[in-house]
């Protein structure tokens, strides 16, 4: 019977979906960290060169596939000496595409904010730092949270271009398991079926994360 | 940096013409996909709008699986999957058809959005003023709502234009595939790709500039309206 086959396919796809779960955790911290460290640049900064180069940094990494991002680090980067393993050039890769992306929503936060906001803290005598911890950077993600939690589904979905440059993930392992089963339309089904139960829980975590925070209010 | 760019001088003669049929498919399937995407997504809209909650629930339905399944899933089943059940499609196809439905259900929500943002008072002046349904949908509706769909329209493009790349792994002959097969036998990965990225650079950026200057535009004529 075909189903025989599906308790050794979905054991291999979940190892899989291990990887991908390392990839998309280190592509969001790069990319939360790195974006929101450029948008702080991007807003607070009064140099217009600096404000320029991330500018082209954004519009470089969102103009240009990802998959693109990642042959260049991994086959690019390879023949000039710097070798990464393909989870690293994956996770590299997608976050810092993804930094891009959180720069651009980060930033349109931070400026869709009253400048009042900042200027009253400053005037209650928190220091700048203090005013953008406590006041600035908070009301920020409450805004963003649904920009946020659609970059989170996105990036879950696109941890399977990493199969591309051969990171042992989800569609990697789908795809050897083809050439060895021959169970096709088995295999490629319940990758799908994966990818949406990962995906589906994680945008209803955000939908009532932004509702329980009122966001859209 | 000098032999970096002699490179280039040496090979983009040899280099040009084969990158230029590669992006001219890649621009065949994004735009049919596109196409497909977008009569798709009209009757996804136009089931979600009817009367009948089954059909309502399947548009939503649809269109919430669309948006969890990564595009290249969807490539390798309809690439490899199908055959198995006696429908082979060529990679070209293969590539329209998960670009269209992994497109539909964005542009869906676009056209949702859309229609959404036009008030309803709108087409109950139209149906009061003596036209018909069909009238007020694509007189007073549609041209409103274009103008706030446009922009978003115009991303969704330049997003199946870089998700088209992904083609490349069910061997249609697109941009990234002629790069993979360009590189190994030229060895020399680094320029190809980063050519490559600027042939697409060169295409996406200017759409993504319209769509922008299009939303700055098309929000101010709306204000001067005065009809928010």
């Amino acid at each position: 019977m075909m189903l025989d086959a599906l308790p050794s396919i979905l054991t291999a796809l979940l190892a899989g979906a291990v990887t991908a779960a390392q990839v998309a955790f280190g592509a969001a911290l790069i990319a939360f960290g790195l974006g929101l460290a450029l948008a702080l640049v991007n807003v607070f900064t009064s140099v217009a060169v600096l404000r320029l180069a991330i500018a082209a940094y954004i519009e470089w990494m969102r103009n240009v596939p990802a998959l693109a991002h990642l042959f260049l680090l991994y086959f690019g980067l390879a023949s000039v000496g710097v070798r990464f393993s393909p989870k690293a050039a994956a996770i590299i890769g997608l976050g810092l595409v993804g930094a891009a992306v959180l720069c651009d929503v980060f930033s349109a936060g931070m400026r869709a904010l009253h400048v009042g906001q900042r200027e009253a803290a400053l005037a209650v005598g928190l220091t700048p730092m203090q005013a953008l911890r406590c006041v600035v950077l908070p009301q920020m993600l409450r805004l963003t949270l649904p920009s946020i939690g659609n970059y989170a589904s996105q990036l879950i979905k696109d941890t399977s271009i990493a199969s591309a440059i051969a990171a042992p993930e989800i569609m990697f392992y789908a795809r050897s398991l083809v050439t060895s089963t021959f169970q096709t339309p088995l295999i490629y089904a319940s990758a799908i079926a994966l990818y949406a139960s990962i995906v589906f829980p994680v945008s209803w975590m955000f939908n009532r994360l932004e509702r329980r925070l009122g966001v859209g209010r | 940096m000098s032999d970096f760019f002699n490179v280039y001088r040496e090979h983009l003669p040899e280099w040009w013409p084969r990158l230029m049929d590669a992006a001219r498919v890649t621009a065949e399937i994004s735009s049919l996909g596109f196409v497909l995407a977008l009569v798709l997504a009209a009757g996804l809209v136009a089931m979600h709008r009817s009367r009948f909650a089954a059909l309502q629930v399947a548009a939503r339905t649809v269109v919430e699986f669309l948006r969890a399944v990564p595009l290249l899933a969807l490539l390798l089943a309809l690439y490899f999957g199908l055959p198995a059940v006696g429908l082979t499609l060529s990679g070209y196809w293969a590539g329209v058809l998960g670009l269209g439905l992994q497109g539909a259900a964005y542009v869906a929500e676009v056209f949702r959005s859309g229609l959404d943002s036009i008030h309803r008072g709108q087409r109950e002046a139209g149906l009061a003023a003596g036209m018909s349904p069909f009238q007020v949908f694509t007189a007073v509706v549609l041209p409103q709502a274009l103008r706030v769909m446009l922009p978003p329209l115009v991303n969704c493009y330049v997003s199946l234009l870089k998700d088209s790349s992904l083609c490349a792994l069910i061997a249609t002959d697109e941009l990234m595939l002629a790069a993979r097969a360009m590189s190994s036998e030229y060895f020399l990965p680094l320029h190809i790709f980063v050519l490559v990225g600027l042939i697409y650079f060169a295409i996406a950026f200017p759409l993504s500039m319209f769509s922008r200057l299009l939303g700055r535009r098309l929000s101010r004529g709306r204000r001067a309206l005065g009809t928010t």
